[in-house]
Order: C-alpha cells, then sequence, then structure tokens
C-alpha cells in the first residue's frame, strides 16, 4: 500500500523537519565538518538493503533511517519527491565550487582541465553525499543516455550548461521537455555536429542519433531517408560564437527552404518549428516509450526484462505524456520485485564503498584516477551510446576494483578518508561480522567468512579490521546490487 | 596519475639508457620464459577494431577513380602523380589503382615484403548505419541479432583446445574487454602490465591476496575471473614492464594505442601463453573536419601507420606466426558533406599483416563508385563480406576446424587472404 502524494509530502516534511533539530543528525556533522560515526547506524532488512542498493548510491545511516521509519514505498516515493527532501549537506561540500551556477562566456575563460576536474568532482560529490539519491540516479541514467564527451570541441565547457538546464533540470520531469531541452542544447549541438550541419550537404550525426539513441530506438521504425530528411529540417540549428558563445540559435541563411518527408509526414517548410514539430512527434511516438521504458527497466529491475514489462511500462509512459515521475512511480512500486541481479558499474562501486562507509572525500583528482583505471570518469565516454549497462561488459577486469578496495581500507587516497577509529567502535571486535552487514547487507557465508579470517591470520586490530573491509569491498558479494 | 602522464612515464623508462644496459646482458630483465609452449597451437591473433566506421577511401585511395576526386572536392588525397601538390601529401601508389594515405607510408616495408594484404569493399550485410548494431553484430560474428551473444574470438577459444592453460590465453587492451572477446571462457582486460598489482606494502599485498584467493571459489562467471586475475598477477609479477625495451626499428607512437600494442609485444614475447588480443582505436566517426592530409583523420592514420609498423619490426622474430586484422563496422559516405566530413557509408575494407598474408595484392573486387554502382544513398558497395576473412584466419591460421561454431550458419564466398602455414 502506498501513501497519496498529498500524505506522503506531510509524512516527508516532518521527517525532515525533525531532522534539523538533532545534534547527532548527520545534516549537522556535515556542516560542521565533524566525521560520520557508524555506532549509531541501524541495521534494514535484507528486502530494504536491496532497494537501498539499487536506489541508491549505496546505503548510507540516513538512508537506513528514512528506509526503517517510512518503509520501503514510502522511500520510494519521497525519493521520488526531491524537492521535499532537504540537502544542505551536499551544498555544504559544493560550496566551494565555482562553475556551478555560472555562464557559458564566463566558463569559456576556463583553463579547460581545471573546469572539467570540478565538473567531475562535483559529480562525485553529489553521488556521494545527496540525500536525493534516486533524483541522482535518475541523474547519471539521463546523463548516459543524452551522452557528451567534454572532450569534443567546446564541449569542456558547453556540457557544464547541458548539466545543469538540460539533465538536472528535467531528470524527473517529461521525456518532451528533456528532448526538447537537449536539442536545443549547444552541448549536444557541438557534440553531434549539428552546428556545422547546413543545407548544401546535411550533416547526419545529430540526426541519426536523435532517432537512433536518443528517441525512437535502433529498431524503432525509420530509415536511412528519415535521418536525411530530418538531418535537412536540423539545418541551420546552431551555436552562436564570440559574445554570445554559448547559446543555442537558429540560423535562416544555413536552413533548407524546401519541404521535406520525415517518419511518413510531409513537413512544411517552417524554419526551426520544422525540427521541433518532430521533436514532439518523437517525444510521445510508442517506439520511443518502448526504448525508454527497456532502457529504465534495465538500469533498475533487471538487464533482461520481460517484453509484458517493457510493454506496460511503455504504456505508462504514453498514458502520463512522458512523465518520468509516473513511469518510475509505477516501475519501482510495482515492478522492483521481479529485480534480477546487476553488476555495480565502476561508479556504483565506488561511490557505493564510500557512501556505504562514510568516507569523507573531496572527490578529486586522486579518488577519480580509480575511475578512469576503470573506464567510468564522469562525462567522458567517447561514443553517444553512453558507458554500457550490461554486467558482463564491466566484469572483465577486477584488478583496478580490488586496488581501490585496498586503498580505501587503508586510507591510501589522498583527499578520501575512512574513520577508521568509528568503524572500529562500530565493528565492536568482530569487525568481518559487522562490516559484511554494513556492505553487504548480510552475512558473508560461513565458509567464506572463516577462510578470509584464516587468510589474514594474525595480525594487529587496525590491520584486522583493515583486510576485513578491504576483503568485504573486493569480495564477489560486493560487485552485485 | 592521468593516462597521458602514465603513458609519458612508461615510455621514460623504456627509452632510459640504463635500462637498456641492463637489457642487453643475457635475458632480457623483463622476461619471465614459463613455459607455455604448444607445438598445436596457430598464430597469435591481434585484432585492431576501429571504432567510429573509419572512411576506406581516405585509407586505401582509389586514386584510378575520377569520381572519387569530383565526390570530394576538400578531403581527396593528390593523385601519385599530380605535381600540383607536395610530393608529401600525394597517395603512396601501391598497384597503379589504390594508394596508402601518406601517413600509412611507415607500413610500406610491411607491403614491400608481402606481409600486408588489404581487402577494400569489404564489411557487413547490416544496414543500419548504426555504430552500435554494426558493431554489436560484427563482433559477435553474426548476421541475425537473435544468434548467439558471444563474441567471435570467445567462440574460437571455446572450440578450439589448444591445451594452453595460460590465464592470458586472450588478453582485451583497455578498461574493459571487447564484445568480441566475450563469451563463456573468461577473458581479462588489461589496461596496463604495469598497474596490473595491488598496491601499497608488501606484505598487507600478501595477506590481501590470500584474502581474495579465499574469497574468489564460486563457480560463477565472477569467480571464474577472480582466479584468473590472481593468476595473471601471479604471471604479469614476474614481468618487469618498465625495463623493456622494443627492437631498434620499432618505434611505436606515444599514444594510448602505441602503448597497448607495445605491450601485445611484450607479452607475445614473454610467451606467457597469449593467443588473442583486442586492442581499440576510437574516433574514426569524422562527420565533421575530417581533414585530408592535415587534421583529425590524417591523426589517427599516423597513430595506426605508426604502430602498426612497430608492431610489425618489434616482432620480427614472430612473423610466421603472427596474424594481425584490422577491422571497422563500416565505410563512409563517398560525398563529402558540408563540414568537410563524410556521413555513414556501407562498404568499407579490412588490412591483414603478418608473415602467412597473401600480401602486396589489394584484395576484393573493386564495385566502383559511379552512382549506378554505388549503395544506397551513395556509399561504396560490399563485395566480400567480412566473416570471409575472419573465417579464413580461424581455419588457415589459428587451425580451428570448428568453424561452423564460431561463424555459425555462415556459407563462405570468398577465400586465398591467407595460406597455410
Amino acid at each position: 500500500m502506498s501513501l497519496s502524494r498529498r500524505e506522503f509530502l506531510r509524512l516527508a516534511g516532518l521527517v525532515a523537519g525533525g531532522l534539523t533539530a538533532s545534534a547527532c543528525s548527520p545534516l549537522y556533522r556535515g556542516l560542521s565538518g565533524m566525521p560520520a560515526t557508524l555506532a549509531g547506524w541501524p541495521p534494514v532488512s535484507g528486502w530494504d538493503f536491496q532497494i537501498l542498493s539499487r536506489l541508491t548510491y549505496g546505503p548510507s545511516e540516513q538512508d537506513r533511517l528514512d528506509i526503517n521509519s517510512l518503509g520501503w514505498k514510502s522511500w520510494i516515493e519521497m525519493q521520488l519527491t526531491p524537492e521535499s527532501i532537504e540537502d544542505q549537506a551536499v551544498a555544504w561540500r559544493l560550496r566551494s565550487l565555482e562553475s556551478i551556477g555560472s555562464d557559458p562566456d564566463v566558463l569559456a575563460d576556463w583553463d579547460k582541465e581545471v573546469l572539467i576536474d570540478e565538473l567531475q568532482q562535483a559529480a562525485l560529490l553529489r553521488r556521494v553525499y545527496s540525500h536525493r539519491q534516486l533524483y541522482e540516479r535518475m541523474v547519471e541514467f539521463w546523463t548516459d543516455h543524452f551522452n557528451i564527451s567534454v572532450w569534443k570541441g567546446d564541449c569542456w565547457f558547453l556540457k557544464a550548461i547541458d548539466d545543469r538546464e538540460v539533465i538536472r533540470q528535467h531528470a524527473l520531469g517529461d521525456f518532451r521537455d528533456l528532448l526538447w531541452a537537449s536539442a536545443h542544447s549547444p552541448a549536444m549541438l557541438v557534440y553531434l555536429d549539428n552546428q556545422v550541419n547546413e543545407s548544401a550537404a546535411p550533416n547526419e550525426n545529430y540526426a541519426r542519433e536523435l532517432m537512433e539513441l536518443h528517441s525512437l530506438g535502433v529498431d524503432g521504425g525509420y530509415s536511412q531517408s528519415d535521418v536525411m530528411e530530418l538531418a535537412r529540417c536540423l539545418t541551420g540549428w546552431t551555436v552562436k560564437q564570440h559574445f554570445w558563445q554559448g547559446q543555442f540559435t537558429f540560423d535562416p541563411d544555413l536552413h533548407d527552404p524546401d519541404p521535406k518527408l520525415v517518419l511518413g509526414r510531409r513537413v512544411e517548410p517552417a524554419g526551426q518549428w520544422e525540427a521541433e514539430s518532430v521533436l514532439e512527434e518523437l517525444a510521445l511516438h510508442p517506439s520511443t516509450a518502448r526504448h525508454v521504458a527497456t532502457k529504465l527497466l534495465r538500469r533498475f529491475v533487471s538487464e533482461t526484462p520481460p517484453a509484458q514489462l517493457i510493454e506496460d511500462t511503455a504504456q505508462t509512459f504514453l498514458a502520463t505524456h512522458g512523465s518520468i515521475r509516473a513511469v518510475l512511480d509505477r516501475l519501482l512500486l510495482d515492478v522492483l520485485p521481479e529485480w534480477g541481479a546487476k553488476v555495480k558499474r565502476p561508479n556504483d562501486f565506488i561511490v557505493g564503498g564510500m557512501r556505504t562507509l562514510a568516507a569523507d572525500t573531496d572527490g578529486a583528482r586522486p579518488v577519480q584516477d580509480y575511475l578512469r583505471q576503470m573506464g567510468q570518469p564522469a562525462f567522458e565516454w567517447p561514443t553517444p551510446d553512453g558507458p554500457p549497462d550490461r554486467s558482463d561488459y564491466w566484469i572483465s577486469n577486477l584488478m583496478p576494483r580490488w586496488r581501490f578496495a585496498l586503498a580505501l581500507a587503508q586510507n591510501q587516497i589522498p583527499g578520501t578518508t575512512l574513520d577508521l577509529d568509528g568503524l572500529a567502535s562500530a565493528a565492536g571486535g568482530d569487525p568481518l561480522r559487522r562490516m559484511a552487514e554494513l556492505l553487504l547487507g548480510l552475512q558473508l557465508d560461513p565458509k567464506l567468512s572463516s577462510g578470509l579470517q584464516q587468510a589474514i591470520g594474525q595480525v594487529d586490530e587496525q590491520t584486522r579490521l583493515q583486510l576485513s573491509l578491504a576483503g568485504l569491498l573486493a569480495s564477489p558479494g560486493f560487485q552485485w546490487h | 596519475m592521468k593516462r597521458s602522464e602514465f603513458m609519458h612515464v612508461l615510455r621514460e623508462s623504456c627509452c632510459e639508457p640504463a635500462a637498456a644496459d641492463r637489457v642487453r646482458q643475457t635475458w632480457p630483465a623483463w622476461m619471465p620464459r614459463l613455459a607455455f609452449g604448444d607445438a598445436q597451437r596457430g598464430d597469435i591473433l591481434v585484432v585492431v577494431f576501429l571504432r567510429g566506421a573509419a572512411d576506406a577511401l581516405n585509407i586505401i585511395v582509389p586514386h584510378g577513380e575520377a569520381v572519387y576526386y569530383a565526390q570530394r572536392p576538400t578531403l581527396a588525397i593528390a593523385r601519385p602523380d599530380d605535381t600540383g601538390a607536395k610530393a608529401a601529401d600525394r597517395v603512396v601508389d601501391l598497384d597503379g589503382f589504390f594508394g596508402f594515405h601518406p601517413a600509412l607510408r611507415p607500413l610500406l616495408p610491411a607491403w614491400e615484403q608481402g606481409q600486408l594484404a588489404p581487402i577494400h569493399a569489404c564489411g557487413a550485410p547490416d544496414e543500419s548505419r548504426s555504430h552500435f548494431k554494426a558493431m554489436e553484430l560484427m563482433e559477435r560474428g553474426v548476421e541475425d541479432p537473435a544468434g548467439p551473444a558471444s563474441g567471435w574470438i570467445n567462440r574460437h577459444l571455446a572450440s578450439l583446445d589448444t591445451g594452453n592453460p595460460s590465464p592470458l590465453r586472450a588478453v582485451g587492451l583497455g578498461e574493459a574487454a571487447q564484445r568480441s572477446l566475450q563469451g563463456a571462457i573468461p577473458v581479462t582486460a588489461l589496461r596496463s602490465i604495469s598497474e596490473f598489482h595491488l598496491a601499497g606494502d608488501r606484505r598487507i599485498e600478501q595477506l590481501m591476496q590470500a584474502g581474495l584467493s579465499s574469497l574468489y571459489r564460486g563457480d560463477d562467471p565472477l569467480g571464474r575471473l577472480g582466479r584468473e586475475t590472481l593468476r595473471i598477477l601471479d604471471t604479469l609479477e614476474r614481468l618487469h614492464p618498465d625495463s623493456y625495451r622494443p627492437r631498434e626499428a620499432a618505434v611505436y607512437p606515444n599514444t594510448e594505442f602505441g602503448l597497448g600494442l607495445l605491450q601485445i609485444a611484450m607479452l607475445v614475447k614473454a610467451e606467457v601463453g597469449l593467443e588473442v588480443a583486442a586492442v581499440d582505436l576510437g574516433g574514426w566517426d569524422t562527420h565533421f573536419a575530417q581533414g585530408a592530409n592535415e587534421g583529425h583523420m590524417a591523426g589517427l592514420l599516423a597513430d595506426l601507420g605508426q604502430g602498426l609498423a612497430a608492431l610489425h619490426a618489434d616482432l620480427a622474430d614472430f612473423h610466421s606466426r603472427l596474424s594481425v586484422v584490422v577491422m571497422t563496422e563500416f565505410g563512409r559516405r563517398v560525398q563529402e558533406n558540408a563540414s568537410l566530413g563524410t556521413d555513414h557509408g556501407h562498404g568499407s575494407l579490412m588490412l591483414l599483416l603478418g608473415g602467412n598474408v597473401v600480401g602486396s595484392k589489394i584484395h576484393g573486387r573493386w564495385p566502383g563508385l559511379e552512382s549506378d554502382q554505388l549503395f544506397g544513398p551513395g556509399d561504396l558497395a560490399v563485395t566480400t563480406d567480412y566473416r570471409d576473412v575472419l573465417r579464413e584466419v580461424c581455419g588457415l591460421r589459428l587451425n580451428n576446424p570448428a568453424l561452423s561454431q564460431v561463424f555459425p550458419n555462415y556459407r563462405p564466398r570468398q577465400s586465398g587472404f591467407v595460406r597455410r602455414g
């Protein structure tokens, strides 16, 4: 049974209000810079742990408190209403990042590498510290769906705007607005070469990926001729230079003035509106509904979703005119029980380790380098398909995961520290048992546990804790969620 | 450390004179000399995938085609006899009709030795012109998306028992294993040999390794991969990549691709049981500012040409059992677009490099570039299916008799790309 939105909001408000009053709350600790302790970390049921593992970047103390007091369904409802969740702690973590909120013409004067570092740092800090975890996971989902690499042309500063005004703005809004904003986003137009698409001999790159990747899907029923005709509609969609650098503009001189035929419909000459009218059609096309539904199911439920589930989810998409929140609401509340195991992508693995163990991180280069070694630094995937969402892709290389596990547990990553004393007191003399509950949500198989104990052997208290943590982070169990 | 810095350090250490002197004494210091030898085993296969749909017409240029010049006013490479262009900017003629892009000049020695075989107008039947669908199907070696989900190289490994117990039987260079390598046989991705170890205090490392051995016992893919990773760790521990010195004639480009090839050569020479390596070179999706003799594509071709030439020179002692295959998902439109680039096309090419290729010859029937000879919206037609080439390499060079398992439901049409050893 789920609460009505109104009841839920009231409840969420009470929960958030109650927390700020307490001096022991994570918010207070975050604001004061006091390290979190795990002494009060509450256990959650196996089911709730799974929910948190899949829908957050790793269960924090706060997530555990929330899901215990709300129940999993209301917890999901709360997460689907991120504006109801206070998030001062992450604001505090981001306070020194000056690029957030700056205009493109200002960012264009930044040093390229410094700005890219800051973008990646912000993404990591939000994933580790935001209480709006499902929102952040959806931000990552759409960042992948509308992938842009910062290494293409001016995307190194334009992506900062795209991240803010396209992805973060619409992550839980309406798909139509998201697609519309992405199509008008200078970063996307540069990334897929539409800023040079002109009538003399059109550039098909963006038109193709708009249908293949962003909306209809590769088997969504368009043809090579549709690609070429849509490319003609998109001639003249470009980006301003010089003083107005980094803003969208439509240049009628570059636009093909003749009628076009897209998806069987004659598009009369209408300048910028020609492609916009196709966007309206694509946004709510049944193939788009199926494509988006399939990708959402693969991210959150199962890598091989049954056809009926895809169909049902697509129907919700169409019935709600592409409301992302409504689709998720149904998908997560009704369908989650059908989920199948997924391998954590590098980002899930690294953020998950830090978040679950309440690490204090600056999110800067040293920790980012581990993501790079594993092949998932933020905003750098070169091709427009975005980093894969397939377990088999991500389990061909365990060594960098093992390296990270050992480095994190030993506090050897500059700028990232675990409160080992706090963890020791939470572990209460039996680090392997307690840390397994914390990281895996359950006890290690007794055979594995005694094997690991034996391998670690007779070492001092602190080393035992560190090797237990490293072993658990590196274990097969922690690679799944 | 940033990737570029890391490569810089590796390069510096390779070329450091003191290290070089050490290497010249008796055994190279980096070489563990493990015996995984097997007389029945076929060639070492190196698969280079050019990701993004490489423009075949500007790699092996059909300079004998007038249409090529008419359709590419800014992108065409000048004819070999075009005195209007600088000599260094003209096509390097190979057979009077085709020639190298000038950036591929480093491959001339291999061509002259008969060890390089380009196959032109080569590709897959897929007409989606989608990078991702085309790569997915090509790396699985199938035409029907409902076909086997494994990669063709993995099916080759699964169907041929070479009695090779090495955990480094097949390696994907990079952060993750290539699609062609994925399947039932566990395959490891190797980004860098020198990073492939646990970092930290030696005693802690050993305890961690023991702990990992106790945890990765399961008979699931992850359990198997974990055990393979520990065995690779064991093997690579005896290699000292920082003191590896390529043969003098082998100058690898200082790029990720060059570093990948250098590491492949290192594994080959170390005799650690490597049978297959896959490595990628990305960035070929040249819709915009492709360039002719300068610019984006020329840079990629320099990387490709120098890299392959270096690998070929470095592995001079291994030519009789080396097969390198270069492939890409499809080709690009004949006519250039208004943004000095080319859009997605159809037919492309493959390159074979090694001691047993039928070299010094451009393979494949040339379909021509006149409008009635083109395919779809103006693309080079496909006259050789890529599977004909891979299948022959698998059969004749890798000694795999189970070709119907590697390329199910496929009847070969062309042959003669490689010789039986």
